[in-house]
């Protein structure tokens, strides 16, 4: 069995961005574009503490907990804007709130 | 006492008498016929009542003063420093001014008084005061001013004057379709231009020659000039001193010629007499014409040293200049005085007459009686606005009594023609006793007016020997002659055989606004002589300025004494004072009384009345169409008047000829086509077109819509942008953080 390393985390942790990112440029569903949000952070925070193990300094946690309580303030308010724009279209298809088209 | 102060009033009051009547007086008349024009008349003679009043205080204050000459400065007007040149608005108050002041304002104010009555029922009524107390207004700088540049201003508003009144009837046209009081005005302004460029040139000479134009530095500069005797150096080369004072005081003769109707300028003054007959009476009698004479007399000094020139300095190098003053005026009276014979008109023989009277004072100033002249200048204004204003009372009566016969009126009475009159003192009695007054202080009969002042000159050219003197006493002693005739045949025409006219025969006498003021000038035409008496006994006189000196009380007065005049103008002719030290030699008019020459000329005087009596109209014609049988006489040749005929028929061709190739030629052909249309608007309007198409709409909107459709097409590039799709802002966002990432790796890494 090979040795966990901190590459492994590294390499995980980037996946799972590119795996939200992806999710965010290319989905439709609100609800998986917010949720492709909380994967792309939950990588960083993944590496915050990866590196906080590796280089032996809390900061990297303490960081951690900030992005928590942020990403928990914004899924409360981006899931009320997800059942206003429910209310309003009857679907939550990101592509049919195109008002700012230029 | 001193009211020198007083003397700028002069000049207001007729100021305010013109801003009256040519602004509001017209509205006083337009709203009530009656006393509108009592407003407009009454104000009017006031302000020239006023300037008389101011006159007078002039006078008393100059008696109080030791008739030492006095300058009011009122203001500057011309200062050049550069050329050393300055002029101010100053008055000069001296006997010789005061005197011309006395007689244009009293005068005036008659014949103000006159017109009141004479213009009654006319349609411009207050414009007429108008123009009366602006004339008064130029007349008084005229004589007021203190320098040649002053003189010259009043010389031409006096000439405006005469225009705009000679002209005051300018719509009125005669039977043949002339515009016989337009043409007059134009006439007489054309006339006076030549004269007045003369004054131009004298003007520009005596500063050029002596520096200043103010007459005490003027005469003084000339006086050290004279007796140095060093030529002038003038126009880049050395003249003499005789030839500039010669030529200085020809063109001042030049001016007098035309403002005072001498020969070759008189033609102008018989057709003045369109005017309305107070406008005769004042100006083309009594006072602008003399202003000739006052100039002449007021450069008494320039003209005493123009009398000394010798050899090549005089004119043409034969005769001196005063000399040639004198020849003129005496010709002139001799001239007029026959062709007033052969007039119809009972203005024209005023006129013909007034221009020999001028005759007479020219003569005088020209031979150095300079006292004489003024003299004949005051009487003459008297006794000659007393004719002319009888006269235009008997047109009065004229009209009235062809009124009255004719509802209707024929057009071809003329209330004028002394063909139509006859047998008038029984209809008005007043004037023919004032117009009979008049006429024999003009002819000259003792002891009215006239006599007095003529004889003076007459004595004054018979006692002094050259044959310059004698020539002139001839040509007088006949002019005198003829005075008495044609103012016998006038009289025997007017007033005297029967009326040859319906109209005369029912003529009425003018109202006593109009008689009073004639009565007034008929006592002046009596007594006025009193001012300046010879003495009966001989004085004892080694020279002129001794005589004259013992002759003089401590106070004297201006009037009723011996040589009153002669002791009250002294102190302004400095002639007089320049003889006494025997620098110049003035030409001396006798003190006493020359029996010869006063019997001689009364004798003639009173011969020519009766052979008028005697000779016209003494039984034939009995009606107006009858010819006169004086027609006959070679006296009638005069009747074609030369210069009149030359005016008309070379002049005025010549200067219409040129006014209509002015008018045309010049003026719309070139003027107005070339310079206006083609030069000045065309060029402006293609200049307006580049503006307006290139400059304009090409380059200020180009660059305003430029930028407007410059910046459509970039916001139509970064609109694409603006997709609205969350995803492609997202990514946007993504390519932001990996360009960032990449930054700082190079960044860092490096």
């Amino acid at each position: 069995m090979p040795e966990i390393t901190i590459d492994s985390y590294i390499i995980l942790s980037t996946t799972l961005f590119i795996i939200g990112a992806l999710g965010v440029l290319l989905r439709r569903n609100a609800i998986i574009v917010f949720m492709s949000i909380e994967m792309m952070l939950n990588a960083a925070n993944l590496l915050f503490v990866a590196f906080s193990r590796h280089l032996g300094d809390i900061d990297g946690q303490v960081l951690v907990f900030f992005v928590i309580t942020v990403a928990a303030a914004e899924v409360a308010v981006g899931l009320a804007l997800i059942v206003a724009i429910f209310r309003t279209k009857k679907n939550i298809d990101i592509d049919t709130l195109n008002l700012m088209k230029g | 006492m001193n009211a020198f102060g007083l003397a700028p009033l002069l000049l207001i009051f007729p100021v305010i008498g013109v801003l009256f009547n040519g602004f509001v007086g017209r509205q006083f008349v337009d709203a009530d016929r009656k006393t509108g024009e009592k407003w407009s008349g009454w104000f009017g003679t006031m302000m020239a009542f006023g300037a008389f009043a101011v006159a007078v205080s002039l006078f008393l204050s100059l008696q109080a003063h030791d008739y030492h000459a006095e300058v009011v400065y009122i203001l500057d007007w011309i200062n050049i420093p550069s050329a050393n040149f300055s002029v101010p608005w100053a008055m000069r108050i001296d006997t010789l001014s005061v005197t011309m002041m006395l007689v244009v304002t009293g005068v005036g104010t008659l014949i103000h008084i006159y017109a009141i009555g004479y213009m009654h029922g006319d349609q411009d009524f207050s414009r007429f005061f108008a123009y009366m107390n602006l004339f008064l207004f130029f007349m008084l700088i005229l004589v007021s001013g203190s320098s040649y540049l002053m003189l010259f201003v009043g010389w031409e508003g006096v000439g405006l004057c005469s225009f705009l009144l000679i002209g005051f009837w300018f719509d009125r046209v005669d039977k043949n379709g002339v515009w016989k009081n337009a043409n007059a005005a134009r006439k007489a302004f054309v006339v006076n231009r030549i004269g007045d460029f003369g004054m131009v040139l004298a003007i520009i000479l005596t500063f050029w020659a002596f520096g200043s134009l103010e007459f005490d530095p003027v005469f003084g500069t000339a006086l050290e000039m004279f007796e140095s005797g060093e030529p002038l150096f003038l126009f880049g080369q050395e003249i003499a001193f005789g030839t500039v004072i010669t030529v200085i005081t020809a063109l001042f003769l030049l001016g007098a010629t035309g403002k005072s109707a001498q020969i070759p300028l008189y033609v102008w003054l018989p057709d003045a007499m369109a005017g309305p007959t107070p406008v005769s009476a004042l100006i083309h009698a009594a006072t602008m014409v003399t202003s000739g004479i006052y100039l002449i007399v007021r450069s008494n000094v320039l003209f005493e040293m123009a009398r000394l020139s010798i050899g090549d300095e005089m004119l043409f190098g034969v005769i001196t200049t005063p000399d040639l003053v004198a020849l003129v005026g005496a010709s002139t009276a001799l001239l007029a005085g026959l062709i007033a014979f052969t007039q119809f008109d009972i203005k024209g023989v005023l006129a013909y007459s007034t221009i020999s009277q001028l005759g007479f004072m020219i003569a005088a100033v020209g031979m150095g009686a300079y006292v004489a002249g003024m003299f004949h200048l005051i009487m003459h204004a008297f006794f000659k606005a007393l004719l002319f204003m009888s006269a235009g009372s008997v047109i009065h009566g004229m009209e009235h009594g062809h009124h009255h016969l004719h509802d209707h009126g024929d057009d071809d009475f003329d209330p004028q023609d002394m063909r139509t009159m006859g047998g008038l003192r029984h209809r008005m009695k007043i004037t023919s006793v004032v117009y009979i007054i008049g006429a024999l202080a003009l002819a000259g009969i003792v002891p009215f007016a006239g006599f007095w002042s003529k004889d003076e000159i007459l004595a004054h050219a018979s006692a002094n020997d050259s044959w310059v003197f004698t020539a002139v006493y001839v040509m007088l002693v006949f002019a005198a002659f003829s005075t008495a005739f044609y103012m016998g045949r006038q009289l025997k025409m007017v007033f005297f055989s029967k009326p040859r006219h319906d109209a005369a025969a029912h003529a009425e006498e003018s109202s006593n606004l109009m008689t009073y003021p004639l009565i007034a000038l008929a006592g002046l035409a009596v007594l006025g002589g009193l001012s300046n008496l010879p003495h009966f006994v001989k004085v004892e006189q080694a020279a002129h300025g001794e005589a004259v000196a013992h002759a003089a009380p401590d106070t004297f007065a201006f009037g009723l004494n011996y040589l009153g005049l002669e002791h009250w103008l002294e102190h302004s002719l400095d002639a007089f004072e320049l003889t006494e030290e025997h620098i110049l030699h003035m030409p001396h008019t006798p003190t006493n009384i020359q029996w010869f020459v006063a019997i001689s000329s009364t004798v003639l005087a009173i011969f020519a009345l009766s052979l008028a009596f005697f000779v016209v109209y003494r039984k034939k014609p009995e009606t107006a169409q009858d010819p006169d049988p004086l027609q006959k006489t070679p006296i009638w040749w005069f009747s074609v008047l030369p210069l009149n005929t030359l005016y008309m028929s070379y002049f005025i061709p010549a200067f219409n000829r040129m006014a209509k190739w002015l008018a045309f030629s010049f003026d719309w052909t070139f003027w107005h086509d070339f310079v206006h249309d083609r030069l000045i608007r065309d060029m402006f309007v293609s200049f307006a077109d580049f503006t307006s198409s290139v400059i304009d709409q090409k380059g200020v909107d180009g660059i305003v819509n430029g930028a407007a459709s410059a910046t459509r097409q970039l916001s139509g590039l970064l609109r694409r942008t603006e997709s609205g799709y969350v995803r492609s802002y997202a990514l946007s966002i993504f390519m932001g953080a990996v360009l960032l990432v990449i930054y700082f790796l190079f960044t860092t890494a490096g």
